[in-house]
């Protein structure tokens, strides 16, 4: 096994303090669900692990105002059981609903989550959705990351050694359609996995009046959906019209990712994910 | 690092790099908690670590420190949670016997915060632990009769006191 010290500090301002003098040769342990693989595996090739999992400064779930504030060492139990997301982050609260069982979502937190498998985290087409800002802070100061920007495959080297994501600040919406789903086994090829979140508000005539979609996709797709949201505001849901939004965003997909191999797959699998999350949008 | 087990409280020097289930079977000689994957999805290793749920495989020792545990051989000394135990043999809830340390524990954790459960609940607690045997309706019928026998005696101790 690895050769590591273990340090666990008292508070962020400790913790950031070491990372500024340490960041290099340190990893972070937050629940451990993806760490400990790399520590039993004897992987961890550092001189230190940090413990941020009682971090004070990291947890709570609040809604100030316009902002819902979802502290980074949050469980996704504690996500799970949130009446306050529930009624202001309804996706996210769903995308906790099939993440891993439940002695894992016990410990496994959404900062991790964000932190290991962007863009493939089962929260992060939800913290899209709600247009989330990262509050990641260094020694030096706080730096506020849109997470299109942590969602790309380019964010790993983008969060500095010395950081530490500190909280989600996201835009709450109430009162709608709001779903989660996932197609592909975690243990599969990350190119066949997907996930979708989508916010959905109708008027009184049945009319779509709000629509809202982010994709998860282990590749480097910005999440603009812009064109699908378009094609869909103002119209009256049907099967074929949502089939026809599907198509749509499929080819938004390959456009961006370029004819590659892997989108044969991906055109299908795409549209019928589509269809699983707004369907029930039909005619309700 | 300083914990408390199963009630009885230890102080232990121990390497930064060895799980909570390596704590629990190879320094404190508890081996009722078993390992199965080693990867967090058999739940063979289930604790319950300050109320909730936890695999111990993926825990790191050293994140012990501080809390309050409970292994399925606390369960036994707590004479108050025998009959969850006792449920579990009646209703044939145990063959082989290699999953149900784990089983014990979720189970105690769901009752502690759900007296009861409906199966849909009960089915999404045990979801991490796996068995080979029962085919789960067993599992299932066990933490139900457990559930109503607890709450059998809730009644019957409120009408006496
Ligand atoms: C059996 C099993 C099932 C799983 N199922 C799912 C699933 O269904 N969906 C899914 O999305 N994931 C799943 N996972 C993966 C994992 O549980 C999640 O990614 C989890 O959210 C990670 O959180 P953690 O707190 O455990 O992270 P840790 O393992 O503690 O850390 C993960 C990484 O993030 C870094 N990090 C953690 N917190 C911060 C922070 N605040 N700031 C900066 N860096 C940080 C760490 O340094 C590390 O590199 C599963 C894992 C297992 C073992
Ligand atoms: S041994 Fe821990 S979950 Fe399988
Ligand atoms: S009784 Fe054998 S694995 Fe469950």
């Amino acid at each position: 096994m690895a050769d590591f010290k273990y340090i666990r500090p008292d508070n962020l301002p400790e913790a950031l303090d070491f990372l500024w003098d340490n960041g290099q040769d340190t990893a972070i342990i937050a629940g451990g669900t993806d760490v400990m693989i790399d520590v039993k595996s004897g992987k961890l090739d550092k001189k230190y692990l940090l413990d941020i999992s009682r971090l004070d400064e990291l947890k709570g779930i609040e809604l100030n105002g316009r902002d819902l504030c979802v502290g980074s060492g949050v469980t996704l139990s504690e996500i799970y059981t949130s009446a306050l997301l529930a009624s202001n982050a309804l996706a996210l609260q769903k995308s906790a609903v099939n993440f891993a069982a439940r002695q894992i979502r016990n410990i496994a937190t959404i900062g991790g989550n964000v932190a290991h498998s962007s863009p493939c985290g089962d929260t992060v087409p939800s913290l899209l959705l709600h247009d989330a800002i990262a509050l990641v802070a260094d020694k030096k100061g706080i730096q506020h990351i849109p997470m299109e920007q942590m969602a790309t495959s380019a964010y790993m080297s983008s969060l500095t050694p010395q950081q530490i994501i500190v909280k989600f600040i996201l835009t709450p919406y109430q009162d709608g359609y709001a779903d989660f789903q996932k197609i592909g086994r975690r243990k599969e090829l990350a190119i066949s996995r997907m996930s979708m979140a989508a916010f959905v508000k109708k008027d009184s005539t049945g009319r779509i009046s709000f629509l809202k979609l982010a994709l998860g996709a282990c590749t480097p797709v910005p999440c603009s959906m812009g064109a699908v949201e378009a094609f869909l505001t103002g119209k009256v849901p049907t099967r074929e019209l949502l089939w026809e939004a599907g198509g749509l965003l499929a080819e938004r997909m390959i456009e961006i990712t370029g004819n590659r191999s892997s989108t044969i797959y991906k055109k299908p699998a795409v549209q019928g994910l589509f269809m699983r999350i707004l369907f029930p949008m039909v005619g309700s | 690092m300083t914990f408390e087990i199963n009630g009885q409280e230890h102080t232990l020097d121990i390497p930064a790099d060895i799980t909570a289930l390596e704590v629990i079977r190879s320094l404190l000689g508890l081996t009722g908690t078993k390992e199965g994957c080693g990867i967090g999805e058999c739940g063979a290793c289930t604790i319950v670590v300050d109320g909730k749920s936890v695999n111990s495989c993926l825990m790191l020792g050293a994140q012990l420190d501080g809390t309050k545990v409970l292994t399925v051989e606390g369960l036994a000394t707590e004479a108050s949670l025998a009959p969850l135990q006792e449920q579990f043999m009646k209703n044939h809830g145990v063959q082989c016997g290699f999953c149900t340390p784990g089983i014990l524990m979720s189970t105690h954790a769901l009752l502690e915060e759900n007296p009861d459960p409906d199966t849909e609940e009960i089915s999404k607690a045990l979801a991490g632990n796996l068995c080979r045997c029962t085919g789960y309706q067993q599992i299932f019928a066990s933490v139900k009769a457990a559930a109503t026998a607890s709450r059998d005696d809730r009644i019957t101790g409120g009408k006496n006191g």
